[in-house]
């Protein structure tokens, strides 16, 4: 289900816990099976308990519970917009609005050309610069309907690298 | 020692204590949710947030530790405002459903609401909605008024083996269940209704049944294993509508068992007898006075004795029956001059009775299995067979022990367990090999299963031997038990017995057995045991609660010779078997009906009061056995009481030991039949659901009969499909099959206990599969 490279590296960070405690390596397992596959499928959540030697129950836990992990396929670009306290006060329901608006989804939605995924997130730990987004491995702080039109814009235009 | 304040009280505890300890020991009572003294502490409820002098923020009493001086206020402003807090925000999201919730009126957030709440609620928006989960047949969920104690996922995780139950999702989407829709099967699983402190798991059986201030307690014992689980038998006038674990450390801890919590519901079955029965020449049943009934059954009774003489008179008797109920049963028949008295229709082979104990005893407490550092069962499913005794032996795994099974096939233990598995039929030359390997555990380099087990029990100190029921179900009892002794005192071990029965100590030590009069007195000229009854052209049957058709191995066989008999009297619970071959059908107290004693697998003699009336005209058994002897003129059947009753039974047995020799001398055991080799074998036991008449009948527990083959062996026997016709020489049937690895090669595994598996031959013998049609629809639905 996973390929050799995965496996290996799963197995790379299984080893830097002690032998009883194959859940520690558990959310490392996951982000490098999403990795590589996009999502995580139910059976690709068991099948990462199992190479662990966990009750798949405990995986789903884990898995549902990181809003990283994504159960649904995503778009090119997962745009993880802040929600908790300091980004809400500073109007994170207006970024929201606003790109829901521009991309015609909802939260958790993907857009037909497969291109833009919606999502809100817990707290990324960026107050000082709120609103702000995750995207890729980047964050993108003191939004504006302006600036996130001027990115979504770049993004539509096949850039990869926008800063 | 550290001291502490509490509230002003002064008290000194150990390092270690939490603060929720500390208070419990003052008594002081500090409001939780989620804390359970049984489970690992999860602190997540924060219900029990108390003020802790010098820290900053309220702490959970459950999860913090006491340190030297800490000063600790219970109901101070901060503390209050705390619980204030907590209980608005947990009751931000629970339904106030109240009266129409099953949990009101014993329900925790209920009342710590009326203790500890502020009146009023900031909150005005809508309620989340959870979506209800099918967590298995016998609880009802109604997952919006959980409050994600997580006191069931510990438990299912900590005490039940459960996998599959967890907590998904974050905040406000968590949701308690099995992510993927799976039911959740456990034989403790019943315990999480207790253990939810809010109305979201509750009993489905119970559902909607009572309010719980309505019904009446009685305390009483679980008859359904030889654990002895102490319960509280609730009920409503005439009805029993509950059964729940009665406190008891020494025996079930707060627990008890699916089989104990739900098999009452078969008390109401179609089938039960509630008035005398009577079959007349036409073989027609009509229900009759007792005065017509006692009749006709003395009028049968001095026939049989006149025309055959007491020698082809039998009694068999239950093993869930009471001591007194025992007692005055081996007086009866006894009293009539016939020595076939015997309790035993789970057994086949009984050329080991001379070595057998006074009582099948465990030889040591429940609590001290748990300390146990080595335990090897031989034949002994106990999850199934003792659950709650299982639960010690998952406790002794948990303190670092081990635990070893010897059966004839894989068992599927809520805990680890190193499984040797015997090939088809070869349960003794698995013992036979594992005393060989004794003599070399030195020497030998191999590792090989058995080796290691021999290895390992030499090298233990005193490890625990413990025989399980199903070892008394083998046709080659006898030997395996003098291999088991042998293997004890090559591995300087000790032997201690699982009962097969709720009363199968009381029923030895009442001398409901051939050999032995009360008090394990050996008799001069014994009796047949149960299992020879049914092929030396007996001509009377007493029967006293027992289904000889289901409940013993020659099932088919049984039933013809009861057929045959002259005259049978069945004093029993329902009809359905009985009016196959009974000429008198007495109807008797059943659970919860009637009163007495039971003695369980320590030797703990525990009684029960009976907690509903009696249903009919049902008397309880003991009357009836007293009735019967006193007007049969026989000595000694004047009692009143059953107090009366129950004083002869001490005088009559004595003072026994918890603590007695595991056997006696063997005696020389002749050779049986062996085990046909080659043949498909037939294998089988007594699943947990299926073991006596009562749970039997119970419907909520009821599961489906299949077949059980190895994948492999299927091919080889050319079985494809779900379904399999089984044929041995005596029946034939068609089952539902499941593939199954845990049953080893050569075998298929039928379960015993249903009408439909009685007419096939018994375990260990051979039988022959073919292909089937797809099953009769009756038989699927089952």
């Amino acid at each position: 289900m996973l390929s050799e490279k995965s496996l290996k590296a799963i197995a790379f960070e299984r080893s830097k816990y002690p032998q009883e405690e194959s859940r520690s390596a558990l959310l490392a397992a996951l982000r490098i099976a999403q990795e590589e596959q996009g999502y995580l499928r139910d059976e690709l959540i068991e099948y990462v308990a199992e190479i662990l030697g966990l009750p798949a129950i405990q995986a789903f836990e884990v898995a549902t519970f990181y809003t990283m992990y994504d159960l649904k396929p995503v778009g090119r670009h997962k745009l993880c917009v802040c929600g908790s306290v300091s980004c809400f006060l500073n109007g994170s329901d207006r970024i929201i609005g606003h790109l829901s608006r521009t991309l015609g989804i909802g939260l958790g939605e993907t857009t037909a050309d497969g291109l833009f995924t919606l999502q809100e997130v817990e707290c990324l730990g960026a107050c000082k610069d709120a609103p702000m987004m995750q995207l890729g491995d980047r964050y993108y702080e003191n939004l504006t309907p302006e600036s996130l039109d001027a990115l979504i814009a770049q993004l539509r235009g096949g850039s990869e690298d926008v800063r | 020692m550290l001291h502490i304040e509490i509230d002003g009280q002064q008290v000194e505890v150990a390092a270690g204590t939490t603060i929720m300890e500390a208070a419990e020991s003052l008594g002081i009572y500090i409001p939780f949710f989620c804390y359970h003294p049984k489970l690992s502490v999860a602190a997540n409820c924060r219900m029990c947030l108390v003020d802790v002098e010098k820290a900053p923020k309220p702490l959970p009493a459950c999860a913090t530790p006491v340190s030297d001086g800490m000063k600790i206020a219970t109901a101070s402003r901060k503390a209050k405002m705390a619980q204030q807090g907590v209980l608005e925000f947990l009751l931000i999201n629970h339904p106030l459903d109240c009266p129409i919730c099953d949990q009101g009126g014993e329900c925790p957030l209920q009342d710590i609401t009326m203790g500890f709440a502020n009146p009023h609620s900031h909150y005005n928006e809508e309620k989340r909605v959870v979506e209800d989960k099918d967590i298995g047949p016998l609880i009802t969920t109604e997952m919006t008024r959980c409050i994600q104690c997580t006191r069931c996922v510990r438990f299912g995780q900590e005490i039940g083996g459960i996998k599959e139950l967890g907590a998904t999702g974050r905040g406000e989407h968590m949701a308690i269940g099995t992510y993927v829709a799976k039911a959740v099967k456990s034989e403790l699983s019943g315990n999480m209704i207790d253990l939810c402190p809010v109305g979201a798991l509750t009993s489905k059986p119970f559902r909607y049944k009572a309010r719980s201030w309505e019904l009446k307690h009685t305390p009483g014992i679980c008859p359904h294993c030889s654990t002895g689980c102490n319960t509280d038998v609730q009920s409503l006038g005439k009805e029993v509508l509950r059964v729940l674990p009665r406190n008891n450390e020494a025996v079930n801890e707060q627990w008890i068992c699916d089989k104990g919590r739900y098999a009452y519901t078969g008390l109401n079955a179609p089938d039960r007898v509630t008035k005398p029965l009577l079959r007349d020449s036409q073989g027609k049943w009509t229900e009759v006075s007792w005065a017509e009934a006692l009749e006709a059954t003395l009028a049968g009774l001095e026939k049989v004795l006149a025309r055959h003489g007491a020698d082809k008179l039998a009694g068999l008797i239950s093993g869930q029956s009471s001591n007194e109920e025992l007692f005055l049963f081996q007086a009866l028949l006894r009293g009539l001059g016939s020595p076939h008295v015997d309790h035993r229709l789970h057994q086949q082979d009984f050329r080991a009775d001379a070595a057998m104990p006074l009582y099948p005893a465990l030889n040591m407490s429940l609590e001290e299995l748990e300390r146990e550092p080595l335990i090897v069962l031989c034949h002994g499913f106990t999850r199934h067979q003792q659950p709650l005794t299982n639960h010690r032996l998952h406790k002794a795994v948990l303190n670092g022990g081990k635990v070893v099974s010897i059966d004839s096939m894989r068992q599927d233990f809520n805990f680890p367990v190193t499984q040797m598995v015997a090939g088809a039929g070869e349960d003794l030359a698995l013992y036979q090999q594992l005393a060989g390997h004794f003599a070399h555990v030195h020497e030998e380099k191999q590792s090989d299963g058995l080796v290691d087990l021999a290895r390992e029990m030499a090298a233990a100190d005193n490890p625990l031997i413990l025989i399980g029921s199903a070892l008394l179900h083998h046709p080659q009892a006898a030997d395996l038990l003098a291999q088991v002794e042998s293997i004890a005192e090559l591995a300087g071990g000790r032997i201690g017995w699982l009962a097969d029965e709720s009363n199968s100590a009381g029923a030895w030590l009442s001398g409901c057995v051939p050999q032995r009069a009360p008090g394990g007195h050996l008799l001069a000229e014994p009796g047949l045991p149960a299992g020879a009854c049914w092929n030396a052209e007996m001509q009377g049957f007493i029967l006293f609660g027992v289904e000889p058709g289901v409940d013993s191995l020659a099932g088919a066989q049984a039933v013809q010779r009861l057929r045959d008999a002259e005259f049978v009297l069945s004093i029993s619970h329902f009809g359905n078997e009985a009016r196959q071959y009974a000429d008198v059908i007495l109807p008797m107290a059943a659970f919860a009906e009637g009163s007495g004693s039971y003695v369980n697998n320590e030797g703990r003699c525990q009684s029960f009061r009976a907690a509903v009336k009696l249903p009919g005209e049902a008397r309880p058994g003991w009357k009836i056995l007293r009735v019967l002897g006193d007007s049969l003129k026989l000595p000694d059947f004047q009692y009143n009481e059953l107090s009366e009753v129950s004083a002869a039974w001490h005088h009559a047995v004595g003072d026994y030991g918890m603590d007695i020799p595991p056997f006696h001398a063997f005696p020389a055991l002749e050779a049986v039949q062996p085990i046909p080799a080659g043949a498909l074998l037939r294998l089988g036991d007594w699943p947990i659901y299926q073991g006596d008449p009562l749970v039997r009948r119970a419907k909520p527990l009821s599961t489906p009969l299949v077949a059980r083959m190895h994948p492999d062996q299927a091919r080889q026997s050319g079985i494809q499909g779900e379904a399999v016709e089984v044929s041995s020489a005596s029946g034939k049937v068609t089952l539902a099959l499941d593939l199954d690895t845990h049953i080893p090669l050569g075998c298929i595994w039928i379960p015993l206990g249903y009408p439909e598996t009685s007419g096939l031959a018994a375990p260990y013998l051979p039988c022959s599969v073919a292909m089937a049609a797809l099953l009769p629809e009756t038989q699927r639905a089952s």
